[in-house]
């Protein structure tokens, strides 16, 4: 161990003679080398890691030729707390406090991609109930992020009454999220099995009192920014992630969907109470960041249409299936995957059999969004940097894990 | 959603040292780490488009590196997997993948391996001097550890 640390850390990681990027690849501009890996005299400018903008702690490095970006460099792991690494050393039933710290506007998706994956290593049948509770869970807390999303991209192109409303509305639902799990963000709701607690008294009765006036708030929302002339100006026509690129990159959902892919975890591969409602898929055509927001804003109104559905057709029966205190899965390799607010959530665990994960890796769609990130700005402005982050709708929590 | 073994054994019929199984993981192709770039080269024309998962497990001897492809137009979705030493070195993937950039640089660190041909095969999320943290034999702190620090 030592030696091959030493030669790990002595010589790191980055290998003299390797650092030829070569032709890129059919559909990249340009090869990844890095901006330090460039000799020029163009100015380098460093943007963040403690920039409002960057919406979390990302450090981005670009490199620009009077306003026009030139290069661009990710850098990433400021916020890196090794979450693979402590789940080895949690319960199954304690790791979803561990997600929920992932991607943290969105923990509700994190728990369940989870609780599916040890669930398909364990002799356990969950409930329809317990189905239904999840899913609603999910569409609430899509809601919140995505608001949380409409808000700050709203001020990232200088505008600021969206991001008030927007905080409002998301209150609403993190005190019906927190009536729900007794958590107003870190829930640790959804557990293997099933979920921790039945629906209490009076959140049906809520979650109506917020839809009755939601749709017609987001009609009014997606007038303020979306039908704002100065907006649409700073948005249309930048950022294009093609469906070329998308797929390159590996990008997963709205950013995905913004390119034209059909593709959503939910439809394609149904978990939870999915297969049972009725609800669409937005698309886009040209992946721009404009598309990216109109995406996201349907989807918004998809993820109320399912939670009418949810709260009026909520099965009776358990909540939970009976799981043993101690959760000790039967030995395998699995993986699990679910449409969080930013894509898809994967989750690939490996069981030895024991009380404890013995690998447990969280695949974050941001991940993927943010390196694409160096293959869209070269060629904008600089202005236009926050504007794409923003329509990426990247999540630093859950890239750094 | 799983592929039909006998499409993936043809489509890697020129490499070597393959074998293809079904899995409760799903359908897995295990190849020699030497091949990995070939049999992903082969993979990608055949229709696996998008690689949306790349990520590494130290077993106690050795590291398994596991490759998880999908088509969108055949909305299938397979597992490659390979196997490299402790300290070793593998072949980056991203001229094909480029989806493989951000998370080779992260498994290289975070399992004490190298990446050759990687155009930037920087540290990702930790700093020069931390140990490979996803090693079995490194052990996190305890309370009382990083109380005294």
């Amino acid at each position: 161990m030592s030696d091959i640390c030493e030669e790990t850390l002595g010589v790191g990681l980055l290998c003299e003679g390797q650092h030829d990027p070569g032709t890129p690849p059919a559909g990249l501009r340009r090869a990844p080398s890095g901006v330090d890996g460039l000799t020029t005299e163009h100015l380098i400018i460093n943007m963040g890691p403690q920039h409002p903008s960057t919406h979390g702690v990302l450090r981005m490095i670009v490199e620009v030729d009077g306003e026009e970006i030139v290069a661009a460099e990710v850098s990433v792991g400021y916020l890196h707390r090794g979450i693979e690494k402590l789940a080895e050393h949690r319960r199954y039933d304690a790791v979803g406090t561990l997600m929920d710290r992932g991607d943290y506007v969105s923990g509700m998706m994190g728990e369940l991609a989870f609780a599916l994956a040890a669930e398909q290593l364990m002799d356990v049948e969950v409930p329809r109930k317990a189905h239904w509770l999840r899913s609603l869970a999910s569409e609430l807390n899509r809601l919140a992020s995505h608001l949380v999303w409409y808000g700050t991209f709203g001020l990232d192109t200088g505008a600021m009454g969206q991001f008030l409303y927007a905080m409002r509305e998301r209150e609403a639902l993190l005190d019906i999220l927190e009536a729900l799990s007794g958590q107003r963000m870190m829930f640790n709701y959804i557990r293997p099995g099933g979920v921790v607690a039945d629906m209490p008294l009076g959140v049906t009765e809520k979650i109506r009192a917020f839809l009755s006036t939601f749709d017609m708030y987001l009609d009014e929302y997606d007038q303020l920014l979306g039908g704002n002339e100065i907006f649409q100006g700073r948005v249309k026509g930048i950022g294009t992630i093609d469906r070329q690129m998308a797929l390159a990159f590996g990008l997963t959902g709205a950013n995905l969907r913004a390119a034209g892919v059909d593709f959503d975890i939910r439809k394609a591969r149904p978990y939870a109470a999915y297969p049972e409602l009725d609800f669409e898929v937005p698309l886009g055509s040209t992946g721009d960041a404009w598309d990216r927001y109109n995406v996201r804003m349907a989807e918004m109104r998809q993820s109320a249409r399912m939670i009418a559905q949810l709260i009026d057709g909520m099965p009776e029966g358990e909540h939970t299936a009976k799981v043993p205190r101690i959760i000790r899965p039967n030995a395998g390799e699995v993986y699990a995957s679910v449409e969080s607010s930013r894509g898809e959530t994967g989750i690939h665990l490996i069981s030895d059999g024991t009380e404890h994960p013995y690998r447990m890796h969280y695949r974050g769609p941001s991940l993927y969004a943010a390196q694409a990130l160096e293959e869209i700005l070269p060629g904008h402005l600089i202005a236009d940097v926050v504007m794409i982050i923003g329509s990426t709708d990247i999540m630093l929590g859950e890239l750094d894990r | 959603m799983r592929p039909a073994i006998a499409d993936i054994e043809r489509t890697l019929a020129a490499i070597s040292g393959v074998s293809v199984a079904e899995e409760a993981l799903g359908t897995v192709a295990r190849v020699e780490l030497a091949f990995v770039p070939d049999a992903l080269s082969a993979l990608k024309a055949a229709g696996y488009e998008s690689l949306v998962d790349f990520d590494g497990t130290d077993t106690g001897e050795f590291v398994e590196l596991t490759y998880r492809l999908r088509s969108y137009a055949l909305d299938l979705e397979l597992f490659v997997k390979s196997t490299v030493a402790y300290g070793g070195t593998i072949e980056s993937v991203w001229f094909d993948y480029p989806s493989a950039l951000m998370p080779e640089r992260e498994t290289a660190e975070l399992l004490g391996i190298h990446l050759a041909g990687h155009p930037n095969p920087k540290r990702l999320l930790t700093t020069d001097g931390v140990e490979p943290l996803l090693r079995r034999d490194v052990l996190i702190r305890t309370v009382e550890e990083v109380k005294a620090r």
